[in-house]
């Protein structure tokens, strides 16, 4: 399920949005036990608080988080002793904020570089106490999605995929990955329950890692 | 596997990203609480009744989600999908323990649920519409209260 090999880890800083101010954190390479822990024992419990919030509140379903049934228990053990995926983690005060899983067998589709390999981001999942949409409330923490994002353009670099990435977003992320990640639009997918499918170029992978390096 | 990046740039891309949303990935392909790798939306409207349902019948007895997960002896946590997911397949012994805790028929607990096919579809119909009839609101109104009845008078062994 989980790798036993311990983690390499990269120290990070995430914003303590409440405290205005950074925190360090760290970035796993690995979805290792204490990370399925902390899904299991406080964002389920967390997310379920939120539902009856919404139900109570009246929210239509369809307005609910859409990740809501993950189970990232089951997307491990899925892909345990699989070369092909990649896990990856943000641990912040001793807990997990956010976690993704990548695979390197899909190839991309933006005309330019149409077939060439790429990292596909199967998932990725912020903690429901960093996700605005779900408490209607500034996040705990902000931050993870673009730190994971920058992991995977690295793993494709490693690759040799020279930063192409590809992802289906779910619709409440459409904005991040349009306009604050900067990847190509490619529309709805049919093929995979009509979420929008984005891409990123070499030449948007550079232009995103600069873009946290203006001041 | 270690990565290049420095404090200053994680701050100036968290602070971009405060105010989005950052999921990604499909949303029902994977196995949700093993109940949904392979969801059936045939039976989407019947799971909505079943779920009104059992939510109804837990505010007509005043009971909390966690009273009446330790009532009926069943999982708090698929209790709530229950209730409020549609595309949740429950276990069959939550259904029974359910059937018996609100002394209705476990067979058309599991017709409406979608674990069996059922033979005589007018009852799942009519729990359907008696359901659309109710809306969620803290105590049951005289509408609920007829579209509850309604509901155990079809779900009732006959």
């Amino acid at each position: 399920m989980t790798s036993d090999r311990k983690p390499d880890v990269t120290p990070v800083g995430l914003f303590d949005v409440a405290g205005n101010r950074m925190v360090d954190a760290e970035l796993w390479d690995a979805i290792a036990e204490k990370n399925l822990a902390d899904w299991e024992a406080e964002w389920i419990p967390e997310l379920f608080k939120l539902l009856q919030a919404l139900n109570r509140k009246g929210v239509e379903r369809r307005f609910w988080p859409q990740s809501r049934h993950w189970d990232w228990r089951d997307k491990m053990k899925a892909i345990e002793g699989r070369l092909a995926n990649q896990s990856f983690s943000i641990v912040c005060q001793d807990m997990t904020q956010a976690m993704m899983t990548t695979d390197v067998t899909k190839r991309a589709q933006i005309a330019s570089q149409k077939n060439d390999h790429l990292v596909y981001v199967d998932f990725l999942e912020a903690a429901p106490w960093n996700r605005r949409e779900m408490t209607q409330m500034p996040p705990r923490f902000s931050g993870a999605g673009s730190i994971l994002i920058l992991a995977a353009i690295e793993q494709s670099k490693m690759e040799g995929f020279r930063g192409r990435i590809g992802l289906h977003s779910l619709p409440q992320a459409n904005d991040f990955y349009a306009n604050k990640v900067g990847m190509t639009d490619l529309g709805q997918d049919a093929a995979y329950q009509n979420l929008r499918y984005f891409e990123m170029t070499p030449e948007q992978a550079e232009a995103f890692i600069e873009k946290g390096r203006k001041k | 596997m270690k990565i290049e990046v420095t404090k200053d740039w994680c701050e100036a891309m968290a602070r971009q990203e405060a105010d989005v949303e950052v999921g990604a990935g499909l949303i029902a392909a994977d196995p949700i609480f093993n109940g949904e790798a392979a969801h059936d939306t045939t039976f989407d409207e019947s799971r909505i009744a079943l779920g009104r349902f059992v939510h109804l019948m837990r505010r007509r007895d005043k009971l909390s989600l966690e009273a009446l997960a330790e009532r009926a002896d069943v999982d708090l946590a698929e209790l709530m999908s229950i209730e409020f997911d549609a595309h949740y397949l429950p276990e069959s012994r939550t259904l029974y323990q359910l059937a018996h805790t609100f002394k209705v028929s476990h067979k058309k607990l599991m017709g409406l649920s979608g674990l069996t096919k059922p033979k005589d579809v007018q009852y799942v119909e009519e729990a359907v519409r008696y359901a659309a009839r109710s809306e969620s609101i803290e105590t049951l109104s005289a509408e609920e209260q007829a579209a509850l009845e309604g509901l155990i008078s079809v779900l009732s062994e006959k």
